[in-house]
């Protein structure tokens, strides 16, 4: 274990047993009586470690168990096996010092109450985890300024934009400024702005507050602004642990080459050099297997009238696409130094 | 104290949460009188053929009607909207805002959601039932007034634990709001004495929807006629039936993180 260690868990797993149903009316009836069950492995023998400050994206596609382990460690479920400690707690004991030090931020779920002004809602918080007046006070104000709230405080929920009430959500659940954040989805469904007013809060309140942060997002851009590091995982299990840089390196063994010709296509097939990605006047995108990248390129020069190459890591979407249409792994087991170091 | 601050805080967003909706006031009001009257002119009619009505008086029964105007109003202004938000809650997947907060869930869920204008019915009881103690006041001594204080008192807390166990419910089958019409049609059975009902019926409103111990026992505390037996035993059952519900709370809870499953 690493100095200043935050959240570690080790070999954590959750098991859901779901209930099985046949479509039709007939079927639907007999249900009601005798249910079919089924075991479902939503997390399966995670393990990671996060230090103090440090702000990790935790990617995967949609049913990865991102969810499941975000909730395991903000107290909401029992693992079905394995260990996970936060700040030094067992967070499913949801000890009330444990829950005054984290917080949980759905963007697909609420908890401003819906007819009554945001500040109200606030003061409910303040209410709930006993915040000192004084505190109260500075804590609306370091968030009205960062987030831009003072217009929209005074309004009830009701009346907000999509936008302005994601930043009053997460205003709401940092007023009793806690030490370790878990953020999912916090910018879905938000416009480009928003998104990225959003993430530069995100990092203003870490470098202030020297928080520990742990998201999940679908915008690569999200996760490329903010994480250093990335967890990722599909199925349950941990595919990669480690820099953002590396995941491409590691798990999209190929690269972007971007060729411009002199004299336009010409009907020639560059597809005997690589994957045909993208062409658009004179200009072609290919994709190389990493190892074959200078051989390629040599060729592409010796052989064409090349005005202008460029050779690029893949876009990182493109990177974790290829990772989840792969199914299940297409690293194999996950290299354990990988996932213990970092 | 804490929670008596916490609930202060809900009460007075329930007056602002309402005052968005100010029609709600005029209806509450017009249904709490249409309510009253009813039960007023059901005792006229019946006090107009006789007496006694299964061995109750004109004014003890007119007490009966503030005890169940009074805990009525206590259920549907706290308890029935807090319920009926904590089952959404359960479905909706907002139950994990209250199970993250740093307070008991189980006092959380109870009180978070106010519905002041219901507060009309026991506004409405206080007068009915001021004038019945009035009425029988020459033989009201203050123990009598110490007894129906602690009826009172447990019958709200059996109605609770009562209803919190139908709510907790919902952890295992979700959809449970039903059983809250089941039980407020129930409820409406506790206006008159219990002991007005079939053997059958009485033995329903007693011991498996608990509405006897809201109304007839704190009524029947008034006219003189409760036994020691009956105090001892309503005493006994608010606080089983609060253990019990804490318990089972525990056990939904425990379910619901998958602690248990």
């Amino acid at each position: 274990m690493e100095q200043n260690s935050v959240i570690h868990i080790d070999q954590l797993s959750k098991v859901y047993t779901v209930n099985e149903r046949e479509a039709g009316l007939i079927a639907a009836m007999r249900s009601l009586v005798k249910r079919k069950t089924r075991d479902v492995k939503a997390v399966d023998a995670i393990s990671f470690t996060v230090s103090e400050g440090e702000i990790v994206g935790f990617l995967g596609p949609n049913g990865a168990g991102k969810t499941t382990t975000l909730k395991m460690l903000s107290g909401l479920l029992h693992p079905t096996d394995g260990s996970a400690s936060v700040l030094g707690y067992r967070p499913w004991e949801r000890s009330r010092d444990y829950l005054r030090r984290m917080t949980l931020v759905m963007g697909q779920r609420n908890q401003l109450l819906w007819d009554i002004p945001v500040i109200d809602t606030f003061e409910l918080n303040r209410a709930v985890y006993r915040i000192p007046e004084a505190e109260y006070r500075l804590a609306v104000e370091e968030l009205t300024e960062l987030l831009e709230l003072a217009s929209l405080l005074q309004r009830p929920t009701r009346n907000l934009s999509l936008g302005e009430r994601m930043k009053c959500e997460i205003a709401a659940a940092l007023l009793h400024r806690p030490s370790v954040l878990f953020l999912d989805e916090p910018t879905i469904g938000l416009d480009v702005t928003m998104q990225r007013r959003i993430r530069r809060f995100i990092t203003e309140y870490n470098q202030r507050t020297g928080a520990t942060v742990l998201l999940t997002s679908h915008y690569m851009a999200d996760v490329e602004a903010l994480c250093k590091r990335v967890i990722v995982i599909h199925h349950g299990k941990l595919l990669y642990d480690g820099e953002l840089t590396g995941l491409a390196d590691r798990i999209a063994p190929f690269k972007t080459v971007e060729v411009k010709l002199q004299n336009g296509l010409g009907g020639r097939p560059l597809a005997q050099y690589g994957e045909l990605v993208a062409e658009t006047e004179g200009r072609v995108t290919l994709r190389i297997p990493k190892v074959d990248t200078a051989s390629v390129t040599g060729r592409l020069l010796a052989e064409l009238d090349v005005a202008d190459l460029t050779v690029q890591d893949p876009p990182i979407e493109d990177v974790i696409e290829h990772v989840f249409s792969q199914s299940p792994s297409p690293l194999g087991d996950p290299d354990p130094q990988q996932a213990q170091s970092v | 104290m804490f929670y008596l601050r916490l609930f202060a805080t809900y009460l007075r967003i329930g007056i602002l949460g309402e005052l968005e909706y100010r029609a709600n006031f005029w209806i509450s009001l017009v249904q709490s009188a249409l309510d009253l009257s009813v039960a007023l002119g059901g005792l006229a009619v019946v006090f107009s053929h006789t007496d006694t009505l299964g061995g109750w008086r004109q004014e003890e029964l007119l007490a009966l009607v503030g005890v169940y105007f009074l805990i009525g109003g206590l259920i549907r202004t706290i308890i029935r909207p807090s319920m009926t938000k904590f089952m959404e809650d359960v479905r909706q997947g907002t139950l994990d805002f209250t199970l993250t907060k740093p307070a008991d869930s189980q006092i959380l869920v109870s009180i978070q959601t106010v519905e002041i204008w219901r507060l009309v019915d026991v506004l409405i009881a206080l007068p009915v039932l001021s004038i019945a103690l009035l009425r029988l006041g020459a033989r009201l001594g203050l123990v009598d007034t110490a007894v129906f204080a602690v009826t009172l008192l447990c019958g709200g807390l059996i109605i609770y634990s009562f209803w919190l166990m139908l709510s907790t419910c919902a952890f295992w089958f979700v959809k449970v709001e039903n059983i809250q019409v089941i039980f407020m049609s129930m409820w409406q059975a506790g206006r008159w004495p219990v002991s007005i009902y079939p053997a059958w019926l009485r033995a329903v409103l007693t011991f498996l929807v608990p509405v006897a111990f809201a109304t007839t026992v704190p009524a029947s505390a008034v006219s003189g006629r409760i036994t020691g037996a009956t105090l001892v035993g309503t005493v006994a059952l608010a606080a089983a039936m609060l253990l019990v519900s804490r318990w089972f709370w525990r056990v939904g809870i425990r379910f619901y993180s998958g602690a248990s499953a």
